[in-house]
């Protein structure tokens, strides 16, 4: 569309992130490295699944099945990221807290628990908006439009904003969920949950 | 509604160093990338330079063809880098400094007078600015003089200081991103090679001047960008200090005091990076080809190798860092990096953005995690360490797997 249309779709789908980055994490400097390094985290992972799924490529696209198991197995795969992310996390907290006693400083809250998977989840939700929906705005900023195959009057960029939006959202918070999930330890919860997560996704 | 007031934890404080370097490389590689997607001329401009006299790439040659001028091109730069650099440690040597501030000095105002001048000229093409030579001339020369006072002579608002300095790194990256491809790819990781091996080899050129620097307790005349000291305060005590951006002292580079300002009272000692790090940049010279006419490639300071320069008995002494803390006197060392390795890092970024902006956020992550890596193993080692090559493995690692596979795939699924 325009320069204007192009930066309005980056924020739809950054915007909430943005709000939420602003007075929560750039407050506290090892949030912005958790951020980073949970992005990069997830980087590492899509770029092992897209050479996993190089082989299989290109897709016969007019049976679905095929994109279905693309993206079962992709989530199934961000799941186990996440659990992993638990089991760093909880190294971590113990050479944090380990650290506190050191510089003799109060351990950590469950505030700041809660904040650090906060900054992870963003981190997560960040790359995923990122990823999937800044590169390919480029065009975006052009003179024209595109427009869905199936619907014609709703614009793509704008399709692919809201729904960077949804899995910014749904990225942060289920890793704050996850993590107060795993914290109190019960097994069958934490199954159901990831479920959910598959199912959403 | 009043808040109960906590004692600040852990988490407030950890990691500060790290961002306040984070923030400026970020903002580079940001103002680069600005740069090279709006002035989008890639193939128009030709640079005639020391890094392409051994060939000049066209479009047409074979990749074989293309990969062995590359390799040519940036062997004949890295030797040319390595024999001034020699120089200056030889003028090191022999205590020319003053020649040294001036030279730099110099080199800064054609960076910022010249590149700085020839890319305002391409937006005034672009944009269509109206404005006459003569108004140009006066706000570009007044520019580049602040720039060298700025970075050299006086002491100023750091953050004039700090903004010059990242502008110096833009406008060298930029120029190097006009350099053809596959020279610049081969480039980067030649000096990635460069820079391990002049900073760890006993005779590389690096580390005999690092080594005299500190066998003479003087100061490097490089360009460095410095970060902003960390100063902890106590709640109690006075307002906590908020992250970036608030005055405190200024550290320029030829005063002495440099030293004696860094007391490790930092209380985050051996975890992370905010160990007393000063991290040296050496500048390599480039000589600048004004006879050309059309361009001279102006060679600024290049690769730091970063420095752990241990503080006089009271490094990671926590109780004495503590009681310093109770008492607000809390002045600590900061991280510099040099301004080669901002540049270094930009042109990748800016490299990549000449591609398309996937490789660009990988890049940045890739570099970013390259550069949290080195300052913690600088945090480990506590000796020299050069900047460049992990970042820009990292970088150039992320790049080509980006470009290949995570594209494919993902216009795949969309």
């Amino acid at each position: 569309m325009t320069v204007a249309a192009g930066i309005g779709y980056a924020l739809v789908a950054l915007g909430p992130s943005l709000s939420l980055f602003i007075p929560v994490i750039s407050k506290k400097p090892f949030l912005i490295l958790t951020l980073l390094s949970s992005t990069l985290v997830w980087l590492i992972s899509l770029i092992i699944l897209s050479g996993i799924w190089r082989a299989f490529l290109p897709l016969n696209s007019t049976t679905w099945w095929p994109f279905a198991i693309l993206i079962f197995t992709s989530v199934a795969f961000q799941e186990g990221l996440l659990l992993l992310f638990w089991k760093a996390y909880k190294r971590l907290e113990d050479i944090l807290d380990a650290f506190a006693d050191r510089v003799s400083k109060p351990r950590l809250y469950l505030t700041d628990k809660m904040q650090i998977a906060l900054a992870g989840g963003l981190g997560h939700g960040v790359a995923h908006a990122v990823f999937f929906c800044l590169s390919i705005l480029t065009p975006a900023f052009g003179p024209a439009t595109y427009f869905v195959n199936r619907c014609s009057q709703i614009l793509f960029f704008l399709v692919s904003a809201i729904i960077a939006l949804a899995f910014v959202t749904v990225h942060t918070f289920s890793m704050v969920i996850g993590f107060n999930g795993y914290a109190e330890g019960i097994k069958w919860t934490n199954f159901l949950f990831h479920l959910f997560i598959l199912l959403l996704e | 509604m009043a808040q109960t007031q906590r004692p600040k934890t852990l988490l407030d404080s950890l990691g500060e160093e790290i961002i306040r370097i984070l923030t400026p490389v970020s903002i580079c590689m940001f103002l680069v990338v600005l740069l090279v997607s709006i002035l989008n001329s890639s193939s128009s401009l030709s640079v005639t330079s020391i890094a392409t006299i051994a060939y000049s790439e066209t479009s047409s040659d074979s990749s074989w063809d293309k990969f062995l001028g590359a390799l040519l091109n940036s062997l004949a730069f890295v030797a040319v880098v390595t024999v001034a650099t020699f120089i200056l440690v030889l003028f090191f040597y022999l205590r020319c400094t003053k020649f040294l501030k001036i030279y730099m000095g110099f080199s800064s105002f054609v960076v910022l007078g010249f590149m700085g001048g020839e890319i305002a000229l391409f937006f005034i093409e672009k944009f269509s600015v109206p404005i006459d030579c003569i108004t140009f001339l006066v706000l570009l020369f007044n520019f580049a003089v602040v720039g060298v006072l700025a970075v050299f002579m006086s002491k100023m608002a750091i953050i004039v200081t700090q903004g010059y300095l990242v502008l110096i790194g833009m406008l060298v990256a930029y120029w190097f991103t006009l350099l053809p491809e596959w020279t610049t790819w081969v480039l980067l990781v030649a000096l990635a090679l460069y820079d391990l091996a002049a900073v760890l080899l006993p005779v590389g050129p690096l580390r005999l001047l690092v080594e005299l620097a500190m066998s003479r307790d003087e100061d490097i005349p490089a360009l460095v960008y410095e970060a902003r000291p960390v100063t902890h305060h106590d709640s109690a005590s006075g307002p906590v200090q908020r992250r970036i951006w608030r005055g405190r002292q200024n550290v320029t580079l030829d005063s002495e005091d440099n030293l004696s300002s860094n007391i490790n009272v930092n209380v985050v000692s051996d975890l992370s990076s905010t160990a007393n790090i000063v991290q040296a940049n050496h500048s390599g010279t480039r000589m600048a080809r004004v006879e050309e006419g059309q361009v001279s490639e102006r060679d600024a300071e290049l690769s730091a190798p970063l420095i752990d320069r241990r503080m006089d008995g009271q490094d990671g002494v926590l109780a004495e860092s503590l009681m310093l803390e109770g008492m607000g006197l809390g002045s600590s060392g900061a991280i510099k990096l040099g301004l080669g390795d901002f540049i270094f890092y930009s042109v990748l970024v800016g490299r990549a953005a000449m591609y398309d902006f996937m490789t660009v956020y990988a890049c940045y992550l890739a570099i970013v995690a390259g550069l949290g890596i080195t300052l913690m193993l600088l945090a480990l080692y506590q000796k020299a360490l050069p900047a460049l090559p992990v970042s820009i493995a990292l970088g150039v690692l992320f790049y080509f797997l980006t470009r290949f596979l995570l594209e494919v795939s993902l216009y795949n699924v969309l």
